[in-house]
């Protein structure tokens, strides 16, 4: 699904360029993820299993990552290098992320309750994919223009707060299920809800790193 | 006192000027702007930051800091002894010493000055070999302590002044990160520039070292040729104590800079060497601590970044002492001298 990268194309790349990339990357993925759980919720077991897996299995973001740290470490802009290291990191950290979820969800096949729950996650995944898109929108800016990516930012935390709402109704709404607390489906559902909260969550604590840059490079008029 | 143990004194004298030249290159943070930048390789930065220092010490040594500490700031006709000169490094070593284990940071220029009025006060006093109200160069000695309460104020001025018309002109300009590095990229350039324009008057500004050899050549003990042999080697040990003990200093605070944009330790430089320049032409010894600190809260100021009152309210207290604290330690030293027949 995404192309594999010739070591010496990704040396010509810029440290802006190889962050870009790797975001893509990983924003492929985790749309991958997003669109596993849809077939999950669709009962399209099949496509479910092959696209988790893909996200487990896939290196492609490995070549750029290794890569980009070999040129960061030899760059000398010291001033701002240790902050594009940690933007890499935060990007990196959605894939650790999303790799653990899809290995969490992959360890049991589960029956969705009814109709309504299948609806109510649907709802909250398509606002992760907005707001992952978002997020990917907001990297690529902060190259050229910081303004536009703190704006995006303020979005991505809007969408956020959203989903919130949303979450605490869907855990409501499994806790109040005429079933076993102790049983594989309700453990598998929550554990499924709080994942998509921490991965939501780590995307909203990253636009705020983004908004943090802003205040620290840019001067306001 | 005997000729033999004249001469005596004479050379510690000598040595001890050449192992302060040491000390302000040792003791000089200059290179840490430029080394934290990451623009010079660290040797490469030693090695110029020292020939710079020891350059502008060694351009400047014919007059300017050196004739005021040495010379200028006594009264007509009144020269050092070399008991005068002994006891005003002593004193102003001692303070800076116990000012070092105490943690508080002081000026050393401030420290010699205050020593030789304090030496020189007690000479009138208790020697009568000069009368108190002429012992002194008033309007020389009221510009030299009038300049430690401007320079750093110009300095902050200068820094706010300077960053406003930058940031104003180009740096609110710059949209993205990449445009940023890019710019701050050339800026790392300017700074190398500027670190060593810098260095130069910090190493003429350093008036401590030659400004006791020119009370030896002021007071006959040295001759002209000898003067200048040991204003260069004051400026190669100057070189030295960079290249030998800064190094620790300027590694360290360089570590901690590396955050730092290149452009902010550009106005920083130009401005502290602007004063420092300014300072040296008049020939004015002033703290280029003081300055520089006072640059930093300028382009803190500049940028709506808070300032850290209670640091700046208790060194400035230090500051303030230093000049009273040295003149009555080396009075002290310099009656205690002349009570057990030494002078």
């Amino acid at each position: 699904m995404i192309r594999e990268y010739e070591e010496k194309d990704l040396q010509k790349k810029s440290i802006d360029e190889l962050t870009h990339l790797f975001m893509d990357i990983i924003n492929k993925q985790n749309l991958v993820l997003i669109e596993g759980i849809e077939d999950l919720i669709n009962e399209n077991h099949e496509q479910f299993e092959k696209k988790l897996n893909y996200v487990i299995e896939t290196t492609t973001e490995v070549q750029v990552k290794k890569v980009f740290e070999s040129k960061i470490f030899k760059s000398k802009l010291m001033f701002s290098k240790s902050d594009r290291l940690k933007l890499f990191n935060k990007i990196n950290d959605i894939k650790n992320i999303g790799e653990f979820m899809a290995n969490r969800m992959l360890v049991y096949r589960i029956i969705f309750p009814d109709k309504e729950f299948k609806l109510h996650v649907s709802s909250i995944l398509a606002s992760l994919k907005l707001i992952s898109n978002n997020l990917a929108i907001a990297v690529n800016f902060i190259g050229t223009d910081l303004y536009k990516a703190h704006e995006i930012c303020e979005e991505i935390k809007e969408g956020r707060r959203k989903m919130r709402k949303l979450e605490f109704q869907l855990i409501q709404r499994l806790y109040h299920y005429d079933m076993d607390y102790l049983s594989r489906t309700f453990l598998y559902l929550k554990d499924m809800v709080e994942d998509i909260m921490m991965l939501a969550d780590h995307i909203k604590n990253f636009a705020e790193y983004i908004q943090f840059l802003t205040i620290k490079y840019l001067l306001f008029k | 006192m005997t000729d033999g143990v004249d001469q005596i004194i004479i050379i510690v004298l000598i040595i001890l000027a050449i192992a302060l030249a040491f000390s302000i290159g040792a003791n000089d943070e200059t290179l840490s702007a430029l080394v934290g930048t990451g623009a010079l390789k660290f040797k490469i930065a030693l090695i110029i930051g020292g020939a710079a220092i020891g350059g502008g010490m060694i351009l400047t040594s014919g007059g300017f800091v050196a004739k005021t500490v040495g010379s200028d700031i006594l009264g007509q006709g009144l020269v050092y002894t070399t008991s005068m000169l002994l006891t005003v490094l002593i004193s102003s070593i001692l303070w800076l010493i116990v000012g070092s284990f105490a943690g508080i940071p002081l000026s050393s220029t401030h420290a010699l000055i205050g020593s030789v009025v304090g030496v020189i006060i007690t000479y009138a006093i208790f020697q009568g070999g000069v009368d108190p109200q002429t012992a002194f160069n008033w309007d020389k000695l009221g510009n030299v302590i009038l300049s430690w309460f401007i320079s750093p104020i110009l300095g902050l001025l200068i820094t706010y002044i300077l960053f406003k018309i930058l940031a104003k002109s180009y740096l609110t300009r710059l949209k993205g990160l990449n445009q940023i590095e890019r710019s701050e990229n050339y800026f790392k350039w300017i700074l190398v520039l500027a670190v060593v324009f810098a260095e130069i008057w910090v190493g003429a500004n350093s008036g401590e070292a030659l400004g006791i050899l020119y009370g030896l050549l002021d007071n006959g003990s040295i001759e002209l040729e000898q003067y200048y042999l040991f204003a260069i080697f004051c400026g190669i040990f100057a070189f030295l104590g960079i290249y030998i003990a800064a190094r620790y200093v300027i590694k360290n605070l360089a570590s901690q800079m590396t955050d730092s944009r290149p452009s902010e330790g550009l106005i920083i430089q130009i401005s502290s060497a602007i004063i420092l320049m300014i300072a040296t032409l008049l020939s004015v010894p002033i703290s280029h601590s003081h300055v520089i600190v006072f640059c930093i809260i300028g382009i803190n100021l500049a940028q709506k970044k808070e300032i850290d009152t209670k640091s700046l309210g208790r060194m400035a207290i230090y500051w303030v002492l230093t000049f009273p604290i040295a003149a009555v330690l080396a009075g002290l030293l310099y009656f205690g001298l002349m009570s057990i027949g030494f002078i």
